[in-house]
């Protein structure tokens, strides 16, 4: 188990710097790293119980492997394969595909790990090569978006070290159950830095812009995993500590609502769909228990979105209005969203019906209503006007954009096989009660009211500022030994 | 007790530096203020049981440094010179177009 483990982290790390020795091979290899990580991610939902692995000595480094991880090193592995099959055509270099693999690894490193400084190396890896995935393209606009990110997560990452040194001192050891009794600024540090890599409700600003500027294969591949390389340990920390477990939910309850209200009103289709990003990574930590399936189900189809609408003629909803889109385009455009907006037969339903029946009390009516707000959201995309015959395709020989969508949406579809337990004539009249509901308010009310938000607070003064704010509030709460309410 | 108090605040006026000011060299090397902050404070806490390197020697009971705060903060050490490094020459390519390199500006023409 622990020679298979570290043969299957290892091997895309190595072939991502072997690459370069073996240029006209770029894409079969990176294809390899993809298809190791997914047998081995079917490989640990068949093992039940979590395995824990201290490599090393006491001190080394310590995972946990268990069906949790599984889910999302899944999501990982199916993610960059279709990004792979859709720049496969493309003159993308070696340059490319080695920081994709190396992405890729250093993700699921971050997926495993169970000690901070393990997770520390894994996230700032992931931010280095998320840099320069987002720069790919070298102009002025990409790099000053990458540096943003760049900035915000370094900085919060060496908040983040403060942190793990005052866990440290208390236990002698970086494990993740060194948080229960340490001092509460500890926790509040540690917590700050993954809310900024996960973009979580105000921590979140940098993400539209990162998000929605980087060429579609790359918003993929963020909007798929990247985020939850941030998001992972939060769930993971949510299970593993009761107490703080309520906060959790509780910053997950509030980035929905930021994120759906952002969603609804952007006018522009890749920022629409990054504010939904923010909106769904709510929806993991509000259920920390599900989070690792809803993970699965949105990792695939932001991703599917993201590759879909790359392919539309604008990315202003109003120029789409008057301009039909093909219809093949259209129809797996419609198929996504409604798996988004939990249509049954699609793995979005179970997704949402899981979450939404491991909810607290306190959190049902505002994320019965978030889930109608992602409906209207994703109504924008399903009832864009389409064209039954289209001129002949601008991009000939796209296999490789379709097989990506066909992988995606075929696994969203296969992943109905997790929970089929949720199939009940109720969840599904519910299912589409909600999803009727938000296309009257689609129709209604949005439509007839376009509205867009100031983006002041995306400035990157702002991101900073945002960061030192919610660090005092996190101290509060920390320091007032806040009793959940509820 | 006072060499902690320094510590933190040189992690402090790192932050106050990124925060404050305009120009995106200065936030880069206030970055690093931080950051070098942040790597004192790994070694303070290593040296805390401790001054002497941990040798097994033959008088064992010396009150030695912790090595594994020590071990730790290298790897974040070069990956905060790895940061850096890249951030510079991002810097590089944007002062071509944005010759003040205040951050308000690139963001106005970047930002829309």
């Amino acid at each position: 188990m622990i020679l298979l483990t570290l043969l299957w982290l290892t091997i895309p790390f190595g072939l991502g710097f072997t690459l370069y020795l073996l240029p006209q091979f770029r894409r079969s290899l990176s294809l390899l790293g993809a298809f190791l990580s997914i047998a081995y991610a079917l490989f640990l939902f068949r093992s039940n119980s979590p395995v824990t692995v201290n490599l090393l000595d006491d001190f080394g480094v310590s995972l946990i492997l268990d069906p949790l991880a599984a889910f999302f090193i899944l999501t990982n592995g199916l993610v960059t394969l279709a990004v792979i099959l859709y720049c496969w055509q493309s003159d993308k270099t070696t340059f490319f595909y080695s920081q994709i693999l190396i992405l890729h690894s250093s993700i699921n490193a971050a997926f495993i790990s169970s000690d901070l400084i393990s997770l520390y190396v894994a996230l700032e890896v992931i931010s280095i090569a998320a840099f320069l995935l987002i720069t790919y393209p070298r102009s002025d606009r990409v790099i000053w978006v990458g540096m943003r990110y760049l900035f915000a997560s370094n900085v919060a990452m060496l908040f983040y070290l403060v942190g793990a040194i005052l866990v440290y001192q208390t236990h002698y050891s970086f494990a993740f159950s060194g948080l229960r009794g340490a001092p509460p600024e500890a926790w509040a540090l540690i917590f700050m830095a993954l809310l900024t890599k996960g973009g979580i409700f105000t921590l979140g600003f940098w993400l539209p812009q990162t998000h929605s500027e980087s060429e579609s294969p790359v918003s993929a591949l963020m909007s798929g995993v990247v985020v939850k390389a941030g998001v992972f340990p939060l769930v993971r920390l949510a299970l593993l500590l009761e107490e703080i477990n309520p906060i959790i939910r509780l910053f997950g309850v509030a980035t929905t609502v930021l994120g759906v209200v952002y969603a609804i009103f952007a006018q522009d289709t890749k920022r629409t769909l990054a504010w939904s990003t923010v909106s769904q990574l709510g929806f993991i930590l509000a259920a920390p228990a599900v989070g690792g399936f809803y993970a699965l189900t949105h990792g695939l189809v932001k991703s599917a979105l993201f590759l879909i609408v790359g392919r539309l003629p604008s990315r202003q909803f109003s120029a789409l209005a008057l301009q039909p889109i093909p219809r093949p385009l259209g129809l797996v455009l419609v198929i996504a969203g409604f798996s988004i907006s939990g249509l049954p037969l699609l793995a979005g339903f179970g997704a949402k019906v899981m979450t939404l029946e491991n909810l607290l009390p306190w959190q049902e009516i505002v994320m019965n209503g978030v889930t109608v707000g992602t409906t209207i959201v994703f109504a924008k995309f399903i009832f864009l006007p389409q064209e039954n015959f289209s001129p002949a395709d601008p991009k000939p020989q796209s296999w490789g954009f379709w097989s990506a969508i066909a992988l995606l949406l075929g696994s969203l579809v296969l992943a109905n096989g997790f929970y089929f337990q949720v199939y009940t004539v109720e969840n599904i009249l519910k299912a589409i009660a909600i999803i009727g509901l938000g296309w009257l308010a689609y129709w209604g009310l949005i439509r007839r009211w376009p509205q867009s938000f100031s983006r002041q607070p995306e400035k990157f003064e702002h991101l900073m500022g945002a960061m030192s704010l919610m660090l005092i509030l996190l101290f509060w709460i920390g320091w007032s030994k806040w009793e959940p309410l509820f | 007790m006072i060499l902690e108090a320094f510590v933190l605040t040189t992690i402090l006026i790192g932050f106050l530096g990124v925060l404050w000011k305009q120009n995106l060299v200065m936030k880069i090397v206030a970055m690093d203020i931080m950051s070098t902050g942040a790597i004192a404070y790994f070694v303070l806490a290593a040296a805390r049981p401790g001054l002497l390197t941990p040798i097994i020697t033959e008088t064992m009971d010396v009150p030695y440094a912790d090595p594994v705060p020590q071990a730790v903060i290298l790897t974040a050490i070069v990956i905060g010179l790895s940061i850096q490094s890249l951030m510079l020459v991002g810097v590089m390519k944007l002062s071509q177009d944005h010759p003040t390199l205040e951050t308000n500006e690139i963001d106005r023409t970047n930002l829309s």
